[in-house]
């Protein structure tokens, strides 16, 4: 521990902090502009100089590591002077016109830290100079006029969403940010993650759909969990009037620690179906407005002589509901063959029968930080679950090498530095074929039993198509690595073939990916609360043979063609949903439920983390709780819901530990 | 008295200069150099073709586009705009201008009717001052694609233009 | 007017008088004509020489040698040995420490002018650089065969530290105390980098040595490999240097065919390899952290400092970084010695000094002669004087940021205390000397362009402020300055000074200081006048300020 003197306050901080986070720590706070909490300093607005004792001239405390008994000082006259010298000349670098920026009077950092220093004008006249506003991009517009080149937005894509894509290009006065190879940004490899427009600390990135519509001063704000799929990143949900204004990551999350990708930024934001407000029941063959209890009567009237008979009800919900909600489905179908999910375990069900025999097997997700090498396989991370893919592609510059094996067109092709394209289905002899090679060359870290390496390496050339070169090379690779991991998804997992996810777990360990000191093999698995879903037992295929009824609870999530067409043609469907689809389109009853944002519920994310949603908004006035309509049908049809979801859940052995 | 062939293959350029410069980081600026001189400048495409193949397994050096054009455009010996078939550049500074630099860029200017960094329509010459060219004590200084003129005064001009092509 | 073919300059200072000067030069008038070189030798009075205590003090040219102290008895002594039958009269000969001050005057070598001391340049522009052979039977490589064979490494940085050698690039850190400290700091990898990108306006010494010199180089490079226990290391030479790269190139290639470079050097066990790295054309990265980040393959943006490049600098690894210039008297100092090394220059700042004359003088180019010259000695002795119709007005010292001063001040003494001193810098020691046709600001405005351009764009200070700056002093050269703008501009170099991020911002501004210090009243004509008193400023139109 390190002592330094900050305005006579004395405190004690760590070795490698800081004398801005020192001085935040004893509660003083410097003016800054380019640092950001969350991103590596730069050292480059130097609004943060403070003055040194024995050093002639100020320093920049951002980037200033704290020495063992410094003396600073961060209120002194010549220091206040400097600081609105240099935001003087922010102010005449670009156009800086406040009245008409959406960010002006409390949330533009710039003005913020003018009227601290007291200024109310600009001493120096700027050069009027034009520069670029790009209004290309579907979801933001970055205005060089309002830059201060203080980099955060760079910093953000690379160390947040490591996609690169912007960059400061030309270099002193005539420095911009540009996208690529100065393209327009909606043209860019820009992901629309928005971390860039998060972290900007004026009006230079502004996010299209908010801006204008309140001040964050006056918004509410309410942290939560996005359930778009299992990574499950922290978000926070500013609001007004019943409605998201916008929607940021979570700088508090364990998860995501502030990313967030497309799809949990905007898609709730792009909502376009129609929400259901009121109870529907068919009548001579169209759907007919009735009340809740009409609805409900009619329900449990139907389903209360099917419960339990063979070929009776078959009960499907979505895996985007909370955990309590899952349990009480289970419980109220418990005595029916068909009880499973929208999933229909294709990504959990082969893991968790894999977890029956040898226990918790896979990861944490923060084994992605420090990989050396990512071997994919039947994941594309930069198409679903993409933060998980953030994880690693941000260390890619440090030497961190990708291996991607996708049978069809994969997004993260183009950034791997080897990729496989195996014959679908073949994954089980290109696994086999990777140990083989080890074990036969020697390289593995730990002993592995294989009869006839040869032959094995011969059928995995033969049947996927790929190379003997190839073939050896990525398993040279993989082997040589110190700390790898392997990230695997539904491209394996679907094929439900417990002895395929042995395989890979095996060549996990054959090259140090898993040992006693980590757990370098994780599956991303699917919706939000997937693994809640296996761990209740709700992961098989249905298959409906003459079945009487069908009960979807849906909730907000969607449904593919082939799951309507599958469960349409039976002869009573009830529908618990909270939008219009063809399934609610052909439903005998449909039930208008809650969505994610009006409900509070657990899940459990792909790593094992239990979290919650809050409930931000009231429902519609006819629209109802999802697991109060499971309830007030369990009721009805004389079943007791007693399972408590935290028990329920531990009734199956997890393939990650649970925390 | 370089001539640019800028139909050339641009994979092909750009592998041979990270063959002869190696595929790491520290070779980034040679590479891009080599690219600037073949071609006379670094068209999008070449920053993807390097991109590409740094990345490709043995180094796997990563680097986006973004970064690579961020870097070339840094630098003032690199450019990501095309050029004239000969860049003419003018040394702008102290030492130059007060044995009478202004003259010679006054008429260099003149004759080749071109403002700083602009090139001609027939795209045959690009005329931009640059920074000081280490020939300090022979200045007025004139570069001319890799020729060095020193002492120029205006009524060289002509002359000096003329042997290029 | 006849030119003669020897000078001997006597002093006659009240002093030499005193001490019989006036007799000294009677007899060697006399001694002249006894051996009929009246025609052939001038002897001329010498005001002011600086040094008290061997007086009085006769030089001779053009060998420039320094004799004293004389008395009148030994004239006809010095006569006949020097002047009649050429040879050095070392009885007289004044000993190298005892002077100081203005110039040390010492032994020049044949064909160097007056008092120039080669240590630097010694072999630049004698041999043939694509030729080892040259270099080693000219002392090449004893330097690296005596520190790898017959010191430890502790030694070799102790001879450096005692020698007084301080960075010739501009900055003027203790080159020992810098090998020092990469030498102490903790980690197996170490690089050691030679800093050739040479990018300060009026500086091109360093190509001389490139070019002319390479081996030296190589040489000093990996003695300090070996002082510091690094076994590679990297020279960063600006892309225009086209042909010093390529006799670098050559240069590495022969070393290491001869052993010089390569494994087991010296059969010592000492590897050393030498990487070439070029530059695209960014006066920035002659900056040491920019430099390494420019090697890394990124924009060259200089990085926060602490920590600084000793501990955490080339990969994150204990890096130094050293000029050409400095290193290039590594090896002599190897061979000769530390005292040997103290014997040139004045006490603080020890060796010889690589200066650059440029302007409007007769002669320019490149001299190398003890720590400590002044620049009317530059002028009249090496300059050869102002060009015809030519006088001194101005004359900027140390490159593109250093002082602009008045003739007033052309006595004082140039070493790395002057600019702390009297305001007069060293920096690289470019002498750009302007005569009567050179107006301040427009030299202002030069400088400025040159510092905006250049900025690399990270920190407002210098992104902003050379950027205004330039404005400003453009605006006033065109007349349309106004008073409250000399404010401003003062403003603008106080705050680029102390908030800049590095030494390019922070002294971007000394121009400007020095034109409102010495020149304020011809700034002001054009201010208020609307004129430029040495004609050169274009002004416009008068503008109606409301």
């Amino acid at each position: 521990m390190l002592q330094i003197t900050i305005n006579g306050k004395q405190i004690e901080v760590p070795e490698g902090t800081t004398v801005l986070r020192a001085a935040e720590k004893a509660g003083i706070n410097i003016p800054r502009l380019c640092d950001h909490k969350e991103l590596t300093p730069y050292g480059g607005c130097r609004l943060c100089i403070v003055e040194v004792q024995g050093v002639r001239v100020p320093m920049a405390s951002c980037t200033l590591p704290v020495s063992n008994g410094m003396v600073v000082n961060t209120e002194t006259e010549a220091l206040k002077k400097s600081r609105k010298f240099i935001l003087s000349m922010l102010f005449s670098e670009r156009n800086h016109f406040c009245p008409f920026c959406q960010v002006s009077g409390g949330d533009c950092e710039l003005q913020n830290a003018a009227y601290h220093e007291e200024m109310t004008h600009w001493p120096i006249q700027p050069g009027w100079n034009n520069f670029v506003v790009d209004t290309s991009h579907p979801y933001f517009v970055l205005d060089n006029n309002r830059c201060i080149l203080c980099r955060r937005c760079v910093r953000a894509c690379a160390e947040m969403a490591g996609n690169f894509t912007l960059s400061v290009a030309e270099r002193g006065a005539k420095s911009l940010v540009v996208a690529d190879t100065d393209v327009p940004l909606g043209e860019s490899t820009c992901i629309k993650c928005g971390s860039c427009v998060q972290v900007c600390p004026t009006g230079a990135i502004i996010d299209k759909t908010s801006a204008y519509q309140m001040h964050d001063k006056d918004l509410t704000e309410v942290k939560s969990i996005c359930t778009g799929c299992s990574v499950g990143c922290s978000i926070k949900l500013m609001v007004r009037d019943n409605r998201i204004i916008r929607i940021e990551g979570g700088w508090h999350g364990s998860v995501n620690h502030g990313v967030l990708c497309e799809h949990g930024r905007y898609d709730p934001m792009n909502e376009s179906r129609k929400r259901i407000t009121t109870p529907l029941m068919k009548k001579d063959g169209k759907l007919e407005p009735v009340s809740w209890n009409e609805a409900l009567k009619a329900v449990a009237d139907q389903l209360r002589p099917l419960s339990g008979q063979k070929d009776g009800i078959a009960a499907i919900v979505s895996t985007k509901l909370p955990a309590e909600t899952l349990t009480a489905f289970k419980d109220l179908f418990a005595h029916n063959e068909i009880v499973t999910t929208t999933e229909e375990g294709m990504p959990t069900a082969s893991v968790t029968k894999f977890a029956e025999k040898q226990g918790s097997f896979e990861g944490k997700l923060d084994v992605l930080s420090n990989a050396d090498t990512v071997l994919c396989i039947g994941v594309d991370a930069g198409r679903t679950h993409m933060v998980a893919g953030f994880m690693f592609k941000r260390n890619m510059p440090k030497g961190t090498r990708l291996i991607n094996i996708d049978p069809e067109e994969n997004e993260l092709n183009d950034l791997a530095n080897l990729y496989l394209k195996p014959k679908a289905g073949s994954d089980l002899a290109l696994i086999l074929g990777l140990q083989a090679v080890i074990v036969k060359e020697g390289l593995g870290r730990s002993p592995l039993a294989l009869p006839d390496t040869d032959s094995l390496i011969q059928k995995a050339v033969e049947e996927t198509g790929i190379s003997r070169d190839q073939l050896t090379q990525t398993a040279r690779v993989l082997a040589n690595s110190i700390t790898p991991v392997i990230l695997f998804g539904k491209g394996i997992t679907a094929q439900r073939d417990e002895n395929l996810v042995e395989e890979l777990y095996n060549l996990a360990v054959l090259v140090g990916a898993v040992d006693s000191e980590r757990l370098g093999l994780l599956s991303l698995k699917g919706e939000a609360n997937s693994l809640t879903a296996t761990l209740l037992g709700l992961d098989q295929i249905f298959e409906l043979n003459g079945h009487k009824a069908v009960f979807v609870a849906l909730g907000d999530d969607y449904v593919s063609r082939s799951f309507v067409e599958r469960v349409s043609k039976v002869s009573y469907l009830v529908v618990q949903a909270s939008y219009e689809s063809k399934l609610t389109a052909q439903a005998d009853v449909v039930l208008p439920v809650t969505v994610w944002s009006e409900q509070e519920g657990h899940y459990i994310n792909l790593d094992g983390r239990v979290q919650k949603t809050q409930k931000v908004f009231s429902a519609p006035e006819n629209v109802r709780d999802n697991l109060a309509v499971l309830n007030e049908l369990a009721t009805r049809m004389n079943i007791s819901l007693e399972s408590n979801w935290k028990q329920a859940i531990l009734a199956r052995k997890s393939s990650v530990a649970l925390n | 008295m370089i001539a640019r062939t800028i139909e050339r293959d641009v994979s092909a350029i750009v592998q041979e200069a990270v063959e002869k410069h190696g595929a790491k980081r520290d070779a980034l600026i040679p590479i891009l150099s080599d690219v600037n001189k073949a071609l006379g400048y670094i068209p999008a495409e070449a920053f993807q073709e390097v991109q590409k193949q740094l990345n490709a397994e043995e180094e796997h050096t990563y680097v986006s586009k973004s970064q690579l054009f961020g870097l070339a455009s840094f630098y003032d010996m690199l450019s990501t705009k095309p050029r004239g078939r000969h860049v003419v550049k003018f040394c702008e500074n102290a030492p130059c201008h007060v044995v009478g630099g202004k003259s010679v860029w006054d008429t260099l200017s003149d004759r080749l009717d071109l403002k700083n960094g602009e090139t001609t329509a027939d795209k045959k010459w690009t005329l931009v001052t640059t920074s000081c060219l280490g020939l300090c004590s022979v200045g007025p200084v004139v570069l001319i694609d890799d020729d060095l003129y020193g002492n120029v005064t205006p009524d060289q001009i002509d002359e000096i233009l003329a042997r290029y092509e | 007017m006849q030119t003669k073919r020897a000078m001997i300059l006597v002093s006659n200072d009240p002093e030499s008088v005193r001490l019989g000067a006036n007799e000294l030069i009677q007899h060697l008038t006399e001694a002249l004509i006894a051996y009929d070189l009246q025609d052939e030798v001038e002897i001329s009075p010498l005001s002011n020489v600086g040094v008290s205590n061997i007086l009085p003090l006769v030089a001779v040219y053009p060998e420039a040698t320094v004799y004293g102290p004389v008395k009148a008895e030994d004239a006809r002594f010095l006569v006949e040995e020097h002047l009649y039958k050429g040879r050095i009269a070392n009885d007289l000969l004044a000993p190298p420490k005892h002077l100081s001050g203005n110039i040390g005057w010492l032994r020049a070598h044949k064909g160097y002018n007056p008092a120039e001391q080669r240590i630097v340049l010694e072999r630049a522009g004698r041999i043939d650089p694509e030729n080892i052979e040259e270099f080693i039977a000219e002392n090449g490589y004893q330097a690296l065969g005596k520190a790898l064979t017959e010191t430890t490494p502790e030694q070799v940085i102790e001879t450096i530290e005692k020698s007084g050698l301080q960075g010739r690039g501009g900055a003027g850190f203790p080159t020992g105390r810098k090998w020092k400290f990469v030498r102490m700091a903790k980690g197996e990898k170490k690089y050691i980098i030679c800093n050739a990108d040479e990018s300060e306006p009026g500086t091109f010494k360093d190509r001389i040595v490139l070019e002319g010199d390479p081996h030296t180089i190589l040489e000093a490079m990996a003695i300090a490999g070996y002082a510091l226990g690094a076994d590679e290391g990297y020279i960063y030479i600006r892309g225009e240097y086209g042909l010093a790269y390529r006799r670098l190139q050559h240069a590495i290639e022969q070393a290491e065919e001869y052993g010089f470079l390569g494994k087991d050097i010296f059969e010592t066990g000492f590897n050393f390899h030498i990487h070439l790295h070029t530059g695209a054309g960014a006066y920035v990265c002659g900056e040491e952290t920019a430099l390494i980040e420019s090697i890394e393959g990124k924009r060259g943006e200089p990085r926060a400092r602490p920590p600084y490049p000793v501990t955490h600098g080339l990969w994150n690894k204990p890096t130094l970084v050293n000029n050409v210039e400095t290193l290039a008297n590594i090896p002599a100092i190897i061979r000769n010695g530390a005292e040997w090394y103290r014997s040139f220059g004045t006490p603080s700042s020890p060796g010889t000094k690589v200066y650059t004359i440029m302007g409007n003088v007769n002669f320019t180019g490149v001299i190398e002669v003890p720590m400590g010259i002044t620049l009317r000695e530059v002028i009249n002795i090496y300059a050869k004087g102002m060009k015809p119709g030519s006088i001194l007005r101005m004359a900027q010292t140390g490159g593109s940021s250093g002082s602009i001063i008045p003739a007033s001040l052309q006595d004082t003494p140039m070493d790395f205390e002057s600019f702390r001193k009297a305001g007069v810098s060293l920096g690289s020691g470019a002498l750009l000397i302007c005569d009567q046709n050179t107006c301040i600001v427009d030299l202002v405005k030069v400088l400025l362009q040159f510092f905006r351009f250049e900025s690399c764009g990270k920190c407002t200070p210098c992104r902003v402020g050379t950027q205004r700056a330039y404005e400003i002093v453009a605006r006033i050269s065109q007349g349309q300055g106004r008073l409250e703008d000399l404010d401003t501009l003062i403003s603008l170099g106080q705050e680029m000074e102390r908030a800049a991020n590095c030494g390019l911002g922070q002294t971007a501004a000394v121009p400007i200081r020095d034109m409102l210090k010495h020149f304020r009243t011809e700034t002001e004509a054009h201010i208020l006048l609307g004129s430029c008193p040495a004609g050169k400023c274009e002004m416009l139109p008068e503008v109606e300020h409301v």
